[in-house]
């Protein structure tokens, strides 16, 4: 059987992989590495799994991804610096717009500036924490302003990364369109966007594959060099689609069949 | 042609660099996380320098080159001398030993590290100098306020360096261990194993200046990279 090794965290574990255990259980051998409980010694590499499949993105989660990548020939799905650049919002819009993918107009400002656009959203610089988007929500003269309070946490909790905000420009759009890609596989999702409908999965539709919307994920996903992820779109009104997100960790219990997609894929990129 | 300098400060060595390069004719302007943002209007100049290693700086740096405005150093290598667990792997990969290195919980390291590891050197893994930097000799000493993931390497009992290179030009001090890099430090006369590294570490990464901080340890005399600070040429 072939050997996947598993490198989560323990938010992660209990919430998103149940099914995918399950499958994947019946169909290879699993090594788990917890983040929270797992001693990583840089001067060892001695592993002997065939793949290794990363859910999460903490720091130790990186760094033994990091590890294998340099010291053996096991394939890590995703790569510690396609995780890296994908919770990295600044860093990824700056590569995605300089690859041609349509992003959000964004700026780096120090907390202390005024914001650069009329409507925006700040979003915090490095989503590398496991906790959900929410939003502050302030309207003056018709526009709209939006705030992540984690973003505001993080800037005036005194850690240097995180010193200044990270706006992104405001795009208004009946739908978001959330894309999912496994492999060679894509699967098309919409939604009324979150900040009007909070409950996003309520309002979530499959949908036909978009050709235009396809071409666009796929050159993002692979600019960023994920193999499993998904991509959140926005439609502004002259039907132009931006990519406001992508997400290294995405939760494929929301495709149908998705654990045994992903871990069927997983079998597939195995050492041979 | 008109220059950038990403800087902290507007004052010390950038104020020098920048009325230098304005005695040779050019234009010049600073900017400082507090003067400034990251975005489309930095792309007036032509050239930059990255004279900080903070984030918003490295971040500012990236931008630039992503946008085709030269930086030096190169940001992609200041970012890897600022994450010391990528540093490490650059030493390792010139062929320097490194002292034996973990990352865990508070609680993975005090459940699983062996007594005889200890004293360990707990460093933050983004950060450089010896801002954060604390010997742990025992595992009672991380009954601290410890949050998330903790670097800690193992301390090397010996003489600590401070091995220095602009160009071709060497330059080696010693300093007391567990001191800041503030601390006085002697000029000393470097061996040619420490400058051996030296000209492979800036061979390799092809620097133009930087330094490392290496340790000899007492009992073996081996030579250790414990901290690397790196620079590229243009």
């Amino acid at each position: 059987m072939v050997k996947i090794g598993l490198i989560i965290d323990n938010y992660h574990f209990e919430r998103k992989v149940t099914e995918f255990l399950k499958y994947i259980k019946s169909k290879a051998d699993l090594n788990l590495y917890l983040e929270e409980s797992y001693l990583l010694d840089l001067s060892n590499s001695n592993f002997n799994e065939d793949v290794f499949f990363v859910k999460a993105k903490g720091d130790l989660v990186l760094s033994l991804a990091k590890l294998i990548e340099r010291n053996t020939s096991i394939p890590v799905i995703n790569s510690s610096k396609s995780i890296w650049l994908a919770f990295n919002r600044f860093l990824n819009s700056t590569l995605l717009r300089k690859a041609g993918v349509n992003v959000p107009n964004f700026s780096l400002n120090p907390i202390t500036h005024s914001a650069p656009f009329s409507e925006y959203i700040v979003k915090n610089v490095a989503d590398q924490n496991n906790y959900a988007f929410k939003a502050i929500i302030e309207k003056n003269k018709g526009k709209l302003m939006i705030k992540d309070e984690r973003a505001i946490n993080e800037a005036t909790g005194g850690k240097e990364p995180y010193n200044y905000y990270y706006y992104q420009e405001f795009i208004k759009s009946k739908w978001e369109y959330k894309i999912y890609q496994v492999g060679e596989e894509l699967f098309f999702y919409k939604q009324i966007p979150i900040l009007v409908n909070p409950d996003k999965m309520k309002s979530r539709i499959k949908i036909d594959e978009i050709a235009e919307l396809r071409e666009i994920a796929i050159k993002a996903i692979e600019c960023v060099g994920l193999k499993i992820a998904s991509c959140d779109f926005l439609q502004s009104k002259n039907g132009d689609y931006f990519l406001t997100d992508i997400n290294s960790s995405p939760n494929f219990n929301y495709i149908k069949n998705g654990p045994k997609i992903v871990a069927d894929y997983l079998i597939s990129q195995a050492k041979k | 042609m008109k220059i950038g300098i990403l800087s902290k400060r507007e004052t010390h060595f950038t104020e020098k660099m920048k009325h230098y390069y304005e005695k040779l004719g050019w234009i010049v302007k600073i900017y400082t996380s507090k003067n400034s943002s990251i975005n489309e209007k930095l792309l007036e100049n032509d050239f930059f320098i990255l004279k900080s290693k903070q984030l918003f700086y490295l971040y500012a740096g990236y931008f630039l080159e992503a946008n085709n405005i030269p930086v030096i150093p190169d940001p992609e290598i200041s970012f890897q001398n600022k994450n010391r667990i990528e540093s490490k792997y650059l030493a390792k990969e010139a062929g320097f030993s490194v002292p034996k290195t973990y990352l865990g919980t508070v609680q993975t390291i005090k459940n699983q590290i062996k007594k005889s590891e200890y004293p360990l050197i707990l460093k933050p893994i983004m950060g450089s100098g010896s801002r954060g930097v604390k010997i742990i000799e025992t595992k009672q000493q991380l009954n601290g306020n410890f949050d998330g993931i903790l670097l800690l390497e193992k301390f090397i009992f010996g003489t600590h360096f401070l091995a220095y290179f602009i160009g071709d030009d060497l330059c080696v001090c010693e300093k007391q261990p567990l001191t800041n890099e503030h601390a006085e430090v002697n000029l000393v006369k470097h061996s040619d194993e420490i400058k051996e590294i030296l000209i492979r570490w800036k061979n390799k990464y092809n620097l133009l200046f930087g330094h490392l901080d290496i340790v000899q340890e007492d009992s073996t005399n081996k030579l250790y990279v414990v901290d690397s600070y790196q620079k590229s040429v243009i």
